[in-house]
């Protein structure tokens, strides 16, 4: 496959899952900003500056207090076309990729993308706020999940659905991980562990699996460990490091390049490192090691599949 | 039901749907029936469910004058144009002649330059083109093919015959619409189809792909075949995504190729793979920085080399422009008869040279009924109709003639013909063009997938999309 062409792929994939999980953490923090719990004591500010932390906004003093938090933020992670973490911006890379790709797409795939972005150019945050940002989010959701399924029952599984596999398990492992970063579990840990588990897709399965009310070891153990749950940051990893093998035939358990080292190293942590010494350095350092490892990781594949092509002259 | 503006025909020029009485043309009754039995309020709400489609399916091209690029739907025309078995044979006869003479002309002048040395066609004509390409001199091309795809514009005087408006032998884009509108119209208008035996048009694709094939350089019996596009910014990317994925062959751009050792190869995961044969929908100018403008980001730095080499087959063929120039189109019919020894099909257009100088003279003293077109310009940029100019266009025009006559030419204004065209839920009467496309591998093949572009705006002349145009379904009707 042409490197360029993979690396439209990858893109594409990373991008649908991005614009996938922001609508879901935008719309798990809209409804919970309007809770009783949330209203006192700037709580709504801290929850929207950890939303801003999320898509990627590293030092959120941006977000205003006397109660225009919710706007600027949503604002900000919706229809921002200068972060590369807005909803906008991300369905406007995954249809640009996805369009330089297109001969390579059945025309089912590439109308849901090209749908669901002509949908998005015509939204603003004025008329989204005005019928409530769940509608939007959710068809957002919607969409890209269709992508998901359309793109794994109509395209051949070759190397460029493995590339697309690979985009969107790291992106969903990293945004987990970014998520992990921006909530407060230590001081908070009921009400935390709670909107974590609901920015994960999470509440249910725990609740499925564990039998008991969120606590905070708990629900960090599963995010970061479960075996089946595929939001998880191990089933996440084995996901990339299977697509990866696929596509370098390099057999399970060795590695044909950077990435795939760093994926078995990554795999060796999560499946033999009990949970209590993973968080020994407090759960802020923790994820933001793993949130530096994902990006190491993207560089990796990048630097082993698509390096960066000198223009001449 | 459907209006039919009164006024509809009126016998100034040929119309495809009424005769000089005013009866309808046998080949349209059925189509005008069907349109009235569905009715005005079905027709708009199917009109409206294709246009959705079309731009869901992003079959858009984009306006370069517009800001940033804008894509838009192609308007398309329900109401099909419809072409007899006979006219198209005629059609079919005069382009297979009129492409052959021209691949002839275009091998001679690079190599004994017969023509010009018997002065049929002055070398200063040749030579002053800005596509005549030094670098193809003496280069043997595989089988002698230059035009590999062509598209030869056609158009119907006021006696509705048949004329060629102007020869495409570079990049002759348009067959992604006629494809799309096929099916478009198929799904959404089934019933205007049950009483005609339409040709079909989907086998474009493969039959392109054997004229790939069949001028790889030889020795591979599986050569590989790849689609050369600028990039997803050009106007007619949806059409190279389209042919690569019914020829089932990799869309490339030229960062995706690199030369070694004078072969090309692409770059791909698992490391170079060479290729044979590309199909580039890609100017001359932006092939090779080497050889052409040595500041362009698009081009793949060796590709002549290797050309020349013969170990690549580029189609179309290098300085195939210098065929499809304006002011040598007056010359085909005399390459006709010179290669051919045969009278020409189609006719010309009437013609003038504007460096002869009593023609100058003719077309600056005439410029109100005259059509001047720049010989290098296309896509109805830099072109001046007469009639229908103010005093100041044709004014700042006859200054840019006579500073430089070799880049233009004039012609008489032909009132085309006109085909019915549904607009603001009304049929009326707008006029059409034709575009036929012919491939060039062991013969000249011209599928029945032609385009007909229609001017939508009232009496407008012009046709091509970023003038106002639009398309419409083609019909070749079988014998």
């Amino acid at each position: 496959m042409l490197s360029r062409v993979a690396d439209a792929h990858y893109w594409l994939g990373r991008n649908v899952e991005r614009a996938e999980t922001i609508s879901r953490i935008l719309d798990v923090n809209y409804t919970r900003a309007t809770d009783l719990y949330s209203q006192r004591d700037g709580r709504s500010e801290a929850l929207w500056r950890s939303v801003m932390q999320c898509a990627g906004f590293r030092s959120p003093a941006k977000v205003s207090a006397n109660g225009k938090a919710a706007t600027d933020s949503f604002g900000f992670c919706a229809f921002d076309r200068d972060n590369p973490t807005s909803i906008v911006s991300a369905v406007r890379v995954a249809r640009t990729n996805a369009l330089s790709i297109r001969a390579e797409l059945t025309t089912e795939v590439w109308e849901v993308i090209n749908v669901l972005y002509l949908h998005v150019e015509e939204q603003n945050l004025r008329s989204v706020l005005r019928e409530g940002p769940s509608k939007f989010l959710r068809r957002v959701r919607d969409w890209m999940q269709a992508f998901a399924g359309i793109s794994d029952a109509t395209l051949t599984h070759g190397d460029g659905w493995n590339f697309l596999q690979v985009g969107r398990f790291i992106e969903r492992a990293y945004m987990t991980a970014r998520i992990l970063e921006a909530v407060d579990v230590e001081n908070e840990p009921w009400h935390e562990a709670q909107r974590l588990l609901e920015m994960c897709c999470a509440s249910v399965p725990f609740a499925q699996a564990s039998h008991h009310a969120p606590d905070a070891r708990d629900v960090l153990s599963f995010v970061v460990l479960s075996q089946s749950f595929p939001r998880s940051l191990r089933f996440c990893t084995r996901e990339v490091d299977a697509a990866m093998h696929r596509i370098s035939r390099a057999p399970d358990g060795t590695f044909a390049n950077d990435a795939e080292r760093r994926l078995g190293r990554l795999r060796a942590l999560f499946d033999f490192t009990p949970i209590q010494e993973m968080l020994e350095p407090g759960v802020d350092e923790f994820s933001r090691n793993l949130v530096a490892e994902y990006e190491a990781l993207s560089a990796d594949i990048q630097h082993t599949y698509f390096p960066r092509l000198l223009v001449t002259a | 039901m459907l209006d039919i503006q009164p006024h509809y025909a009126v016998a100034e020029h040929y119309d495809e749907l009424y005769d000089g009485s005013g009866t309808p043309r046998p080949h349209y009754a059925q189509v005008a029936a069907v349109l009235g039995r569905i009715g005005r309020e079905e027709i708009l709400a199917r009109v409206q469910a294709i246009n959705t489609a079309l731009l869901q399916r992003g079959v858009t091209f984009t306006v370069y004058a517009d800001s940033a690029g804008t894509e838009r739907v192609f308007p398309f025309d329900i109401i099909p144009r419809i072409i007899t078995a006979a006219e198209w044979l005629r059609i079919e006869r005069g382009i297979q002649q009129r492409v052959r003479a021209l691949n002839a002309f275009l091998y001679d002048v690079y190599h004994s330059e017969r023509i010009l040395r018997e002065g049929r066609i002055p070398r200063e004509m040749v030579y002053s083109s800005k596509n005549y390409n030094r670098e193809m001199i003496d280069v043997d091309v595989p089988r002698d093919v230059y035009i590999h795809v062509s598209g030869i514009d056609l158009i119907r005087d006021e006696q509705g015959e048949f004329l060629v408006l102007e020869d495409n032998c570079r990049t002759p884009s348009g067959i992604s619409y006629v494809l799309e509108n096929r099916d478009v119209l198929k799904r959404g208008f089934t019933d205007l189809f049950r009483d005609y035996a339409v040709c079909p048009v989907d086998d474009y694709p493969s039959r392109l792909l054997d004229v790939l094939r069949y001028v790889a350089p030889p020795g591979n019996s599986r050569p590989n075949v790849v689609v050369l596009t600028p990039g997803i910014y050009n106007s007619a990317y949806f059409e190279h995504t389209l042919l690569a994925r019914r020829m089932g062959i990799d869309l490339v751009e030229a960062r995706d190729l690199v030369v070694v050792d004078n072969s090309v190869f692409l770059k791909t995961t698992r490391g170079l793979e060479r290729i044979d044969v590309i199909y580039r929908r890609i100017d001359d100018d932006y092939l090779d920085p080497l050889y052409f403008l040595p500041d362009s980001t698009l081009g793949v730095t060796g590709l002549m080399d290797a050309y020349r080499a013969g170990n690549v087959t580029i189609a179309n063929a290098i300085g195939t422009g210098v065929g499809d120039d304006k002011a040598i189109y007056r010359f085909v019919p005399e390459m006709i008869r010179f290669y051919l020894d045969e009278e020409p099909v189609l006719r010309n257009v009437p013609t003038y040279d504007c460096t002869e100088p009593a023609q100058l003279q003719h077309v600056l003293n005439n410029l109100d009924k005259l059509v001047v077109k720049n010989t290098n310009a296309s896509g109805g940029y830099g072109m001046l109709m007469g009639p229908y100019a103010t005093v100041e266009e044709r004014a700042a025009f006859r200054e840019t003639v006579v500073a430089s006559p070799r880049d233009f030419i004039a012609q008489p204004v032909v009132q085309i013909s006109s085909s019915p065209t549904l607009v603001d839920g009304s049929m009326v009467a707008r006029r059409v063009d034709l575009r036929p496309f012919a491939l060039y591998g062991r013969s000249v093949d011209v599928p029945p997938a032609a385009l007909t572009r229609v001017a939508l705006r009232e009496g407008s002349l012009v046709v091509n999309s970023s003038q106002g145009g639009g398309s419409k379904d083609t019909w070749v009707l079988q014998q």
